[in-house]
């Protein structure tokens, strides 16, 4: 057990920071939102630095860097990223032997048989659909989804009217068992981008409530302001380790089932409380809060979101739900 | 980074429970209906502990001068959440190794170590603390409670109250104000004060917990030789800090409450409830939060293991493991149904122990207003 990032996996931390402190960023997400679009060039720099492919490249014995791969996705949802950070580098190579193209997005066969938006759908190069038992690839062409407007803080797409999508020709790896990879994996990405997301928005509102002054005191001063705070930290920090650790065993299933059944919890907690505690401010376009808080609401509709997350902790643990 | 136990800490686990099947009566349930404090559990311990203290595993976290094995605290932690997964058969000696015995290590006498330490060491000696005070509950620097100087004696007048443990104990871990011109944080000593001492009467407070759970110790005119001062005299919080340090983290809650957990969920699922998609809710939501109990108590085990300073990550992990506990025994309630409602039945017996979690060793509040000034660094004002 250690809990310190080794030397290896601080230099991947610092580089991927490096690199969002160019690339990504809260006002950087306002602008991609506003227009819904997808942010090639921060993908663009993650690819040639080698993020993208980073659980297969810092591999050892064929087992995948699931930690390291976390890391990065946590600092992305952090910056406020606006690429498919969990669905590139940690679902695809779980699940595909091949590089596959990216964007990368993911979806139940339920989203596209009743079209509902589906996040980064509209720009993916390659879609993982997971369709109860089974999951396949597919290579939708430009014009299968079409851009929705969404609140959620997301670029979001929904398939075009008309439009279909068939398991990729070339039927890459997604044999057995690729249902459960799939969803163990994307349960894991959910949990990451949840504990990043989560981690910026108690900090953006710790740091508002030291500064703003009201009843002659900063907020941040009373008591009944710091407890709830104090809960909201404790809530990102479980769900920061409980991820990591699943990520380190490399979405095992009843660790993964753990971490989202709790992290997407807390999710709905940060939200409530860091716009609760913010104010109205917390409202605002011009108050980053909301390209972090709009985004746990939609990270927690995934794949069953909670509920699916305790169902499939229950079934990990004692063999039944 | 890294989350894997070592194959010999998956080894002692092994050996840890192997042992414990071995030595725990068929009857142990029963012994253990009324907590650590309880009188059949207190007398338990006494050969629980021996029996541990010879396969060298009671004190193999502590240095090898003072008895121990220089085990790392990941060891120890292993010991602690099979311990107390099964209902702490060492009784209140849990207490004894984890911070009693390291803080007289680190602040001791050298007649001090001779004395205390050998027989906590060989699992034969009780000890309570003596902290809280009817004006000094959370707000323990409120504490009252004298001892005066008198030629190479104190003399010690107050009274400790919710005291655990004490009407088995052999030494109470005592806070007394020794400077009675002080307030607050200064003028606090620690004294090792035998329990046969006369001028000390110890009266149980009946509660909903259980016997003789709660208690309080009044000291009237009690003489004790100022040989029994731990650590500097007026500097007693130091020692306080140092060892509550340990205490905080001490009994792995999440580890009873996950194992209650278990039992939970086989009943459940013996009794068809697992159809109910609420109880499965429930059920989910209980194990995450016994799983991320147990995360933030490693990542303190992990600041120990590697001798760091204590950070406000203790805070942290005692909050939630309090709230895991607490909520594992409500759940138990609603499982059992109308069972739960007689006295020492299963989930009776999980929820009344359950049920001071977030009170003892320091409030939840007092907790909260910790993790805001030193996590979260909130002004005061």
């Amino acid at each position: 057990m250690d809990f310190d990032l080794n030397e290896d996996q601080q230099a991947v931390l610092e580089s991927v920071e490096r690199l969002l402190a160019q690339h990504a960023g809260p006002a950087r997400a306002v602008a991609l939102n506003r227009a819904g679009d997808y942010d090639h060039d921060l993908h663009a720099a993650l690819e040639a630095a080698g993020f993208n492919q980073i659980a297969r490249d810092l591999a050892r014995d064929d087992t995948l860097a699931g930690l390291e791969a976390a890391l990065t996705v946590e600092a992305i949802a952090r910056s406020g990223g606006v690429v498919a950070a969990a669905a590139q580098m940690l679902v695809a190579p779980a699940l595909c032997e091949r590089t596959i193209e990216g964007p990368v997005a993911i979806c139940t066969v339920g989203e596209l048989t009743q079209p509902t938006p589906v996040r980064f759908a509209a720009h993916a190069r390659s879609l993982l659909v997971l369709d109860d038992g089974d999951a396949y690839l597919v290579s939708p062409a430009p014009g299968t989804f079409e851009p929705v407007r969404t609140s959620f803080g997301y670029p979001m797409g929904r398939l075009s009217e008309g439009a279909s999508v068939e398991p990729d020709r070339e039927g890459q790896a997604l044999g057995a068992g690729a249902a459960d990879t799939l969803r163990n994996w994307w349960r894991l990405g959910l949990a990451v981008e949840a504990v990043g997301t989560m981690d910026a928005a108690l900090g953006h509102t710790v740091e508002y409530l030291r500064q703003r002054r009201q009843f002659g005191r900063t907020i941040g001063s009373f008591q009944a302001v710091q407890h709830r705070l104090s809960l909201c930290a404790i809530e990102v920090e479980a769900s920061r380790w409980l991820t990591r650790e699943a990520a380190f065993h490399n979405a095992q299933p009843e660790a993964v089932a753990a971490a989202a059944a709790y992290a997407l919890q807390a999710a709905d907690t940060l939200f409530t409380e860091t716009h609760q505690l913010s104010g109205a401010i917390g409202f605002t376009c011009e108050f980053d809060l909301h390209v972090w808080s709009m985004r746990l609401l939609a990270l927690r509709q995934e794949l069953g979101g909670v509920g699916a997350a305790r169902r499939a902790l229950v079934e990990a643990r004692w063999g039944a739900a | 980074m890294e989350f894997n136990w070592s194959p010999e800490d998956i080894e002692h686990r092994r050996e840890i429970r192997e042992f414990l099947d071995e030595e725990l009566p068929d009857n142990w349930e029963e012994i253990s209906q009324h907590g650590p404090g309880g009188d059949s559990q207190a007398a338990f311990s006494r050969q629980f502990c021996g029996r541990m203290a010879e396969k060298g595993w009671l004190t193999q976290h502590w240095p090898g001068e003072y008895g121990g094995r220089d085990c790392e605290p990941w060891r120890h932690s292993i010991v602690g959440e099979e311990m107390w997964a099964i209902g702490e058969p060492r009784g209140s000696q849990y207490m004894n190794v984890n911070w009693i015995g390291p803080a007289i290590m680190h602040y001791g006498t050298q007649a001090q170590k001779q004395l205390h330490l050998p027989k906590i060491s060989a699992g034969d000696v009780l000890w309570c603390q003596g902290f809280s005070e009817p004006e000094a509950g959370s707000d323990l620097a409120a504490l009252r409670t004298r001892a005066e100087r008198i030629g190479d004696n104190y003399v010690i007048n107050g009274s400790k109250i919710w005291t655990s443990y004490c009407n088995h104990a052999d030494y109470i871990f005592l806070l007394v104000r020794t400077d009675p011109s002080s307030s607050r944080q200064q003028g606090i000593s620690v004294l090792l004060v035998p329990m046969d001492t006369p001028g000390i009467e110890v009266r149980e407070i009946p509660s909903v917990v259980g016997e003789r759970y709660f208690h309080e110790v009044f000291f009237t005119d009690v003489t004790v030789p100022a040989s029994v001062l731990l650590g500097e005299e007026n500097n007693g919080w130091g020692v306080v800090n140092y060892a509550l340090q340990f205490e905080r983290i001490g009994a792995a809650r999440y580890a009873r409450a996950a194992v209650t957990l278990d039992r939970l969920a086989e009943v459940a699922a013996e009794r068809g409830m697992l159809d109910d998609p609420i109880v499965v809710d429930r059920l989910g939501e209980a194990r995450a939060l016994c799983e991320a109990a147990r995360v933030l108590v490693y990542k303190v085990i992990d600041l120990r293991a590697k001798d760091q300073p204590p950070t406000a990550d203790t805070q942290l992990a005692r909050v939630l493991s309090t709230t895991c506990d607490n909520a594992i025994g409500r759940l138990a309630l609603e499982i059992f149904g109308p069972e739960s409602r007689e006295y020492a039945s299963y989930a009776d017996n999980n929820f009344r122990l359950a049920m001071t979690a977030g009170v003892a060793v320091g409030a939840t509040e007092v907790q909260l207003n910790l993790i805001a000034a030193r996590f979260l660094k909130l002004p005061r004002e």
